[in-house]
């Protein structure tokens, strides 16, 4: 049994053609991988597919040129300067018509890559009887048939490509990020386009003896957008496909030998194999994980409601039966609520129900905090004091720290709320090590003071000192600190905020 | 800023046109905004706002004028303008991380055969904590809310250390508390010393947030105080019907009242 499989894997690696395929099957796809990450961020990967079909008008052309000029058959570099010729043709075409009628680019492409495509038909079969090209070898490529030509052509584009796009990573990066910003740089945008088109080209090239015109394109762009799944930087992305590209050659391979099938055919069914499977199994990008995240999601509003009936509860545990009792939930709703969030860690569940973990505590504070400060504000705006907790409520959810951060601040960084309870500090404000500025600081705390801004100059307080903080006093618009000489500073709102200060 | 450089116009436009097609966008635009004040760019929809900002980042071809920032034409200031681009123009879902994007900032002077330095990444620390988004340097751009992603971008215009930044819709789509922040981020940009120049499409707080405004369409209607380019009547003449609106407003509630 094991032996089967060993000898399933290993005889292939014996013979030279399937050394050949894997090793220039490999070089080929990694740069094709490499460029196709750029080529999917700005989407062109229709410009592949014209590409790789206007080439074949190119290898007809180079090898025409050759055999009646110089009667060399089949001269390798010319077929690969005609394809070059061919690519830069085609695609200088496609801006020439988009750019002189309102045909749109993409049709511009369908018209003149199928164009260069009949032309090269055209030509070679015209020709037939001077050119030896396979049609069905050129479509269809032949990755168990990879001459030795094929690799030298795969490993210098593969080289070429390789440098470039590592030389110049920054330059394709801005320019397929934000060409505008590229242009007030200085980076030359079109010249980079250029680039990169002929680094296409070349990569197509290289990998169309291979795998065939129909199928190069997938080889160029799979990979990528496996990656592109799984990734969230440029660089990442790059090395990854070049992974997936790789596994593909190599699985494809194995296929083709073990299934007696087409070479590129199976390269291609396990790449794109490859990426479904990714598609369905990605950690954040993926359908199952969005699933899950729709299934798993709890109401936000829900699970705040628990956090703060769980702490009304005064760090004994409460039950789900009150929790669903007080908040007039459904049972299933609060369990499921539970569950997940005893899963992120936010409440611990015991025999007699739940309370706050550390993490719990600190969002039921925030929540809280929210919960009064928007209490202060309705009465602020002039709201009656019985419907204040009413309105609080449903506002609370609104809690990101940049709007409650603006509610504090605009109405003086109040201590208490209309009914006269405690409203939580902000975090930074709870814990030694915190730093924040003095006016989110409560009474009887020590500070070390970091940082004086120009409005609390004139005070005389100094970075570096340590102070403890005083009573509020004329309505808590004036902070106190009390230095360490037993001198007391009076600061108004503005110098509160320009002070910032750790927690001892 | 030197003392020299205070005389110098940050930014000045002579009698630029720009067209795309038979229809100009711009039409012979003079303008020479001065170092360290904040401008707002205003004028209807298709008025030619971001193609001005285009043409002062030497992205658009002139068909006519120049346009001479700190007093050298646009090709050779090349990096001296930051960007930050509408929201619309991002594709969100690119691999890029806060970091890096904020890292594009010095990428005009870091060479093609060289890494960022570790003054380079100080420095793009020290924007990113400017607009505080120290905290999420590691997030993918698309996972922020709306008021992070303007910033990000700000702080790569802080980190290119240019003068002059152009900022296209800042506050379109943000909520208020956002466009506070934002605000505050520009205020203190402007308190070091740099231009501001904003396309911006809300009138109502276009006088409370900017020194002086620009009103264009295809032309310069006007450049100067809010109080003066804010008068109805040129209002009423850039944006002929559409603007009735908003004027009739106070009115339309008294009469319901």
């Amino acid at each position: 049994m094991f032996e089967q499989i060993f000898h399933a894997f290993a005889d292939p690696l014996g013979q030279t053609f399937f050394q050949k395929a894997l090793l220039g099957g490999s070089v080929a796809a990694i740069v094709c991988s490499v460029v196709g990450c750029l080529v999917i961020l700005r989407r062109m990967a229709f410009l592949g597919d014209a590409l790789s079909h206007a080439m074949i008008a190119g290898v007809a052309g180079g090898y025409l040129f050759m055999k009646l000029l110089f009667a060399v058959e089949a001269h390798a570099p010319s077929m690969l300067i005609g394809s070059l010729i061919a690519a830069v043709v085609t695609v200088a075409s496609i801006g020439f018509v988009s750019r002189v009628s309102r045909i749109k680019d993409d049709t511009a492409i369908g018209i003149m890559y199928t164009g260069v495509f009949a032309a090269g038909v055209v030509l070679v079969s015209i020709f037939r009887n001077y050119v030896h090209i396979d049609l069905v070898h050129f479509i269809m490529g032949d990755v168990l048939g990879v001459a030795d030509s094929d690799l030298w052509v795969a490993a210098i584009a593969a080289a070429l490509v390789l440098s470039v796009v590592v030389l110049f990573y920054r330059y394709f990066q801005l320019t397929s990020f934000d060409p505008i910003m590229a242009a007030s740089l200085g980076m030359p945008v079109v010249l980079i386009d250029y680039a990169l088109t002929t680094c296409v080209s070349l990569v197509v090239v290289s990998a169309v003896s291979m795998v065939g015109v129909i199928l190069v394109v997938g080889l160029l762009i799979t990979p990528a957008a496996t990656a592109y799944l799984l990734c969230d930087r440029l660089d990442r992305m790059m090395i990854l496909a070049a992974v997936f590209g790789v596994t593909s050659v190599t699985g494809g391979l194995y296929l083709c030998m073990w299934l007696d099938s087409s070479g590129g055919g199976a390269v291609m069914l396990f790449c794109t194999f490859q990426f479904l499977v990714v598609l369905v199994a990605a950690p954040r990008y993926g359908m199952l994980a969005n699933w899950i995240r729709r299934t798993r999601m709890v109401p936000q509003q829900l699970m705040e409601d628990v956090l703060a009936t769980v702490m009304r509860g005064g760090g004994s545990p409460v039950s789900m039966a009150a929790i669903s009792d007080y908040l007039k939930e459904s049972r299933d709703g609060v369990a499921g609520a539970l569950r997940s969030m005893v899963r992120e860690g936010l409440l611990s569940k015991n025999r007699d129900g739940v309370t706050l973990t550390e993490a719990g505590e600190r969002e039921a504070r925030r929540i809280l905090r929210a919960h009064r400060l928007w209490e202060t504000y309705l009465k602020h705006v002039g709201m009656p004091v019985a419907d204040l907790h009413r309105r609080a409520h449903v506002l609370e959810h609104v809690h990101d720290p940049e709007s409650v951060a603006y509610l504090d601040d605009l109405l003086g960084h109040p201590e208490h709320d209309p009914h006269g309870s405690e409203i939580p500090p902000t975090v930074n404000a709870c814990f030694a090590g915190g730093m924040c500025t003095i006016s989110e600081l409560r009474e009887g705390m020590t500070v070390r003071i970091e940082s004086v801004g120009p409005t609390a100059e004139r005070l005389g307080i100094e970075a570096g000192e340590s102070v403890r903080v005083g009573p509020r006093s004329l309505g808590g618009t004036a902070w106190c600190l009390v230095r360490q000489d037993g001198t007391e500073v009076l600061l108004d709102h503005e110098a509160a905020d320009d002070v910032k200060a750790t927690i001892v | 800023m030197s003392d020299d450089s205070g005389r110098v116009p940050a930014i000045e436009v002579q009698n630029l046109t720009v067209s795309f097609g038979c229809r100009p966008a711009l039409l012979d635009v003079t303008l020479s905004i001065d170092p360290g004040l904040l401008v707002g760019v205003i004028g209807p929809n298709g008025a030619g706002k971001s193609t001005l900002i285009k043409a002062i980042l030497g992205f658009v071809k002139f068909d006519f004028g120049k346009v001479l920032i700190q007093g050298d034409t646009v090709e050779s200031a090349k990096g001296k303008v930051a960007y930050v681009p509408q929201r619309g123009a991002v594709d969100w879902d690119f691999p890029i991380t806060v970091e890096e994007v904020a890292m594009m900032g010095r990428y005009g002077r870091i060479p093609w055969w060289r890494d960022p330095t570790a003054e380079d990444r100080r420095i793009v620390a020290e924007a990113l904590e400017m607009v505080r988004m120290s905290d999420l340097q590691q997030r993918q751009i698309g996972r922020l809310s709306g008021g992070q992603q303007q910033r990000v971008f700000m702080a790569r215009a802080l980190a290119q250390g240019a003068d002059i930044l152009l900022l296209d819709e800042p506050f379109a789509g943000v909520d208020a508390a956002t466009e506070r922040a934002i605000l505050d981020v520009l205020d203190r940009a402007k308190a070091s010393g740099r231009t501001l120049v904003v396309v911006h499409h809300d009138l109502a707080t276009a006088a409370e947030y900017f020194d002086k405004l620009v009103l264009i369409k295809q032309r310069l209607y006007a450049y100067g105080d809010p109080v003066q380019v804010l008068n109805p009547e040129l209002l009423g003449e850039v944006y002929e019907g559409t603007l009735r609106v908003f004027q009739d407003l106070p009115g339309r509630e008294n009469a319901r009242v």
